[in-house]
């Protein structure tokens, strides 16, 4: 079973990709900040990360520079309210960008096309 | 013999007592041959006297003949018995002359009563002055005493006749100093130089009793007078035709030479050979000299017959010269010091116009005030140049024309009498007619209308007002019909054949032209006029300058203005814009928290009710995911990512996204893509955008349903390539016209009012423009124009 990580400060979030993502078949892990997302890195290999860009402390990008230090295959899906930093960072450092919405079909659509 | 001899003393002293008294010489010599004949006892006596040719004797007193003849009958030396005598200087008695072959009978004379006569001729030294006769009713055979006596009688005569000329050479003298001296007065008196001509003429012609007076000038201050070659400045009547045949001649000999020319008999002189047949008269030319300078002829033709003019004459013309030519040079100056005044004169009057017209102008920086000015200034009479009607016209640079501005004049004559009359009537100057305002209160005349309908291209310069601006200069039209620069249009417009233009120069450009005319009097406009008008156009050019330049100052101000206060408004909405950021995510978070949970619901209730109203929290959640996509895409400035794209492939997409929505609303779809609309650089994903935000709008515009038009086409030119959408809805609303593009503005209840800021922003980035209009058969109409890269088109 592929394992995804899931980091975002809002907890409802959090919860709502955890259930989406494991109704199809991942096994998930959530994660609170940047910090604890590193250490979650630590603890195990994950297939998949979703990364929310603003956040408090340590924000989505200085997140996921380290994060790829730690595992520069690992595939980041970056999950945002903020359209703009699409063009930044959309084709480069990530593998995905998705806007955050409530239809969370973006989201699905973007890590099966990864995942498999 | 003693009787004889007392007879003869008292006939001798009674003649020395005649003698001395003051009497005329031809009362004396009356007197004399009637104490001759009673003395003589004899009943006719006469006296001829030598003429002032010296040729021939004339009857100068008689008793015993008929009175009517003394004075007029003459007899040539050697003709008749007084020519023989005066010829022979001899006595000669004749008891019977009537057959003598001498004798020339005058009937006139009344000489038939005598039966005899005696002659003596009257002697000074060796020249005969006269002959006297005694004349006998009886037959009378005269003794060698009568001879004597009559030969003495002669000799005291002679005497008389001797101490007359000499007195009335003294008279003469006399006369001609006081001549000389009137003359010289009369010349002094008058500056005016025809009026002095005049005077020399008549003056010289008078005291030398001669038949007229001919007056060259030449090389005189100021006077056109190439040389001798020059017709006569002044000539008496009476000699007009002679001076045409002879004066040049003769006027080039006495300049030549600049010495007195005598010309005894004009008929036969060698100077007139080239005027053969020239009257038989005397000419005597004089030049005048001025600081030793030649600078005239005066000359002088006596008259036919007399005797010609002597060494006398000359020198008393000479005399006459002298002073004539400093009175000439005089009032030659004068003349001309006249006409410089007057010019003077003329300048200060025309510079005190320009100097109030000037005064006036620059009263006011109002650009339709100052060409009214401007206008007045030209039509005004008395304070201003007076012609009948101006028009001004201003070049266009951007457009490249001349443009009618104004026309200032009256429509008809009628019209004319009135204002011109008015004006003169109230002596009002123009600067008071500006101060009262009356200047402005004109209606709108025909002639404004026609003016400002004028428009002239300047790219060809062709017809005078294009010429008048391009080769800056001014146009005299006398006849336009024949001028090959005037079109028949302008003259049929004008209603004139006679007009003239002046550019306006400022600071070396024509910025326009003035053309005036004098369609109501008619008067010619002369070459001064278009002088003076040009300068006049100069001041104007530089008071229009001046307006002009103001205005520019005062939009540039306004331009100023309104691009600050956008600067405070994009400032403002920058602020805002990083508020609605910040606001937006704070939103989308729950926000997708609350759709997302619920969709999961939706999946997992089965409840209809409970469906329903997930549906409804589903749709909100959508239409607010939508707000924050809009206020976002409005906020984050557009960066393009252009890319040759097909207009017609982008339209097509969005009518595929709408086309159940299109059939639900029932609204009927004509499209028309342009065939040869070329790839253009676009942001596919933008222009999409724009075009959607323009077909929403016109969608929720056709509440009911109606057409909705989707047209591409490139713009001609081929510069640029366009998408047209309309409506058939109410169109757009005034109050909405004005805040169409304004962000929030909306009059819809579920209406962002960023749809078309967004779509204005996308199409800016693009360089293009985006326009709209209400349709006039109802409906709006939103234009997007996107332009090719500058490689192509141009
Ligand atoms: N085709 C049209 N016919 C009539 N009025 C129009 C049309 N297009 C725009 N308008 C007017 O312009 C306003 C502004 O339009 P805009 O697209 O910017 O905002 P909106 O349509 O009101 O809101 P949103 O686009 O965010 O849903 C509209 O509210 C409407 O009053
Ligand atoms: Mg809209």
């Amino acid at each position: 079973m592929k394992k995804i990580l899931v980091v975002d400060d809002e907890e409802n979030i959090r919860k709502l990709y955890k259930e989406e993502l494991e109704e199809m078949g991942y096994e998930v892990t959530a994660a609170s900040d940047g910090a604890l997302a590193l250490a979650a890195m630590d603890a195990a290999k994950f297939d998949l990360v979703t990364l929310d860009m603003r956040m408090k402390g340590m924000d989505g990008i200085e997140t996921l520079r380290r994060l790829k230090e730690k595992d520069s295959a690992v595939p980041v899906v970056i999950s945002t309210a903020y359209e703009e930093y699409k063009h930044d960072f959309g084709s480069w450092a990530s593998d995905a960008y998705i806007v955050k919405s409530a239809d969370t079909a973006a989201l699905r659509d973007a890590v099966k096309k990864i995942l498999g | 013999m003693e009787t004889t001899d007392k007879a003869e003393l008292a006939i001798l002293s009674e003649i020395s007592r005649i003698s001395n008294s003051y009497i005329e010489l031809p009362q004396k010599l009356q007197r004399i041959i009637e104490v001759i004949a009673r003395g003589m006892e004899k009943d006719g006596a006469s006296v001829f006297l030598v003429d002032r040719t010296g040729k021939a004797v004339t009857l100068t007193a008689a008793i015993g003949l008929n009175q009517e003849t003394v004075g007029k009958l003459t007899f040539p030396f050697g003709e008749g018995i007084a020519g023989w005598v005066a010829e022979q200087k001899v006595p000669l008695a004749l008891e019977n002359p009537f057959s003598d072959p001498r004798f020339q009978y005058v009937p006139e004379t009344g000489i038939e009563r005598f039966k005899s006569l005696t002659a003596a001729p009257i002697m000074d030294e060796d020249r005969c002055l006269g002959v006297i006769f005694v004349l006998s009713t009886a037959p009378w055979s005269a003794t060698s005493s009568d001879i004597t006596l009559l030969t003495t009688t002669a000799n005291q005569i002679s005497g008389v006749i001797k101490g007359a000329q000499l007195f009335q050479n003294i008279k003469d003298r006399l006369a001609e100093l006081a001549t000389i001296y009137e003359i010289g007065m009369a010349l002094t008196s008058t500056l005016d130089l025809e009026q002095l001509l005049s005077l020399i003429a008549t003056n010289t012609t008078q005291a030398l009793r001669a038949q007229g007076c001919a007056l060259r000038l030449m090389n005189l201050s100021g006077v056109r007078a190439p040389a001798t070659a020059a017709p006569a400045r002044y000539v008496s009547d009476a000699v007009r035709d002679v001076d045409a045949r002879l004066g040049e001649a003769v006027a080039e000999k006495t300049a030549r030479e600049g010495r007195p020319v005598l010309v005894e008999d004009a008929g036969r002189d060698p100077l007139l050979v080239n005027a053969p047949g020239a009257p038989p008269i005397s000419i005597i030319s004089v030049p005048l000299i001025f600081h030793d300078a030649v600078t005239g002829v005066i000359a002088l033709y006596g008259r036919q017959g007399d005797r010609p003019f002597s060494e006398d004459d000359l020198q008393f013309l000479a005399t006459i010269a002298s002073t004539a030519a400093v009175a000439i040079e005089n009032a030659a100056m004068y003349e001309r010091m006249e006409d410089l005044a007057t010019e003077a004169r003329t300048r200060a009057q025309e510079l005190a116009i320009l100097y109030d017209i000037g005064s006036a102008m620059s009263a006011t920086l109002n650009l339709d005030r100052l060409l009214r000015i401007i206008l007045t200034a030209a039509t005004m009479g008395g304070t201003g140049l007076g012609f009948n009607r101006a028009m001004l016209l201003l070049t266009n640079e951007r457009t490249n024309t001349l443009q009618g501005m104004m026309g200032v004049g009256p429509a008809s004559w009628d019209e004319a009498g009135r204002a011109w009359g008015e004006v003169s009537r109230k002596h009002k100057s123009l600067m008071e007619w500006i101060q009262t305002g009356e200047l402005f209160e004109h209606r709108d005349s025909e002639l404004n209308a026609l003016a400002r309908s004028i428009r002239v291209p300047l790219d060809h310069g062709e017809g005078v007002l294009a010429l008048t601006v391009l080769e800056k200069k001014a146009f005299n039209i006398l006849d336009g019909a024949s001028s090959p620069v005037v079109g028949k249009e302008l003259r049929e417009a004008l209603r004139v054949n006679s007009f003239a233009t002046v550019p306006l120069i400022a600071k070396d450009k024509a910025i326009g032209v003035i053309l005036v005319d004098n369609m109501f009097t008619m008067r010619p406009i002369t070459d001064h006029d278009v002088r003076f008008l040009t300068m006049f156009a100069h001041q104007a050019a530089l008071a229009i300058d001046n307006a002009i330049i103001h205005s520019n100052l005062e939009t540039m101000n306004k331009d100023m203005r309104i691009m600050h206060e956008q600067l405070v408004q994009s400032e403002k909405m920058a602020a805002l814009g990083a508020m609605m950021a910040e606001i937006t995510h704070e939103i989308r978070n729950p926000l997708v928290s609350i759709g997302g949970f619920a969709r999961r619901l939706a999946r997992k209730v089965l409840d209809e009710d409970a469906k329903k109203y997930i549906d409804i929290i589903l749709g909100e959640v959508t239409r607010l995911e939508g707000i924050i996509h809009d206020n976002l895409s409005y906020i984050k400035d557009i960066s393009t990512q252009l890319q040759p794209g097909d207009l017609n492939a982008v339209v097509r997409e969005v009518i595929a996204l709408y086309d159940d929505e299109l059939r639900q609303r029932s609204i009927a779809l004509v499209k028309s893509l342009s065939e040869s609309l070329s790839p253009v650089l676009i942001d596919l994903q933008q222009i999409k955008q724009a075009v959607i935000n323009i077909v929403t709008n016109a969608m929720e515009a056709m509440e009911n349903g109606g057409i909705l038009g989707i047209r591409t086409y490139p713009v001609e030119g081929g510069r640029e390539a366009a998408v047209e959408i309309s409506d058939t809805g109410p169109g757009v609303s005034a109050e909405a016209m004005h805040n169409l593009f304004n962000p929030y503005y909306t009059t819809k209840a579920r209406g962002t009012g960023l749809g078309l800021p967004i779509t204005h922003r996308i199409v800016k980035a693009h360089r293009g423009t985006i326009q709209f209009k209400n349709k006039e058969a109802g409906g709006a109409l939103f234009t997007i124009r996107i332009p090719y890269g500058p490689g192509r088109g141009a």
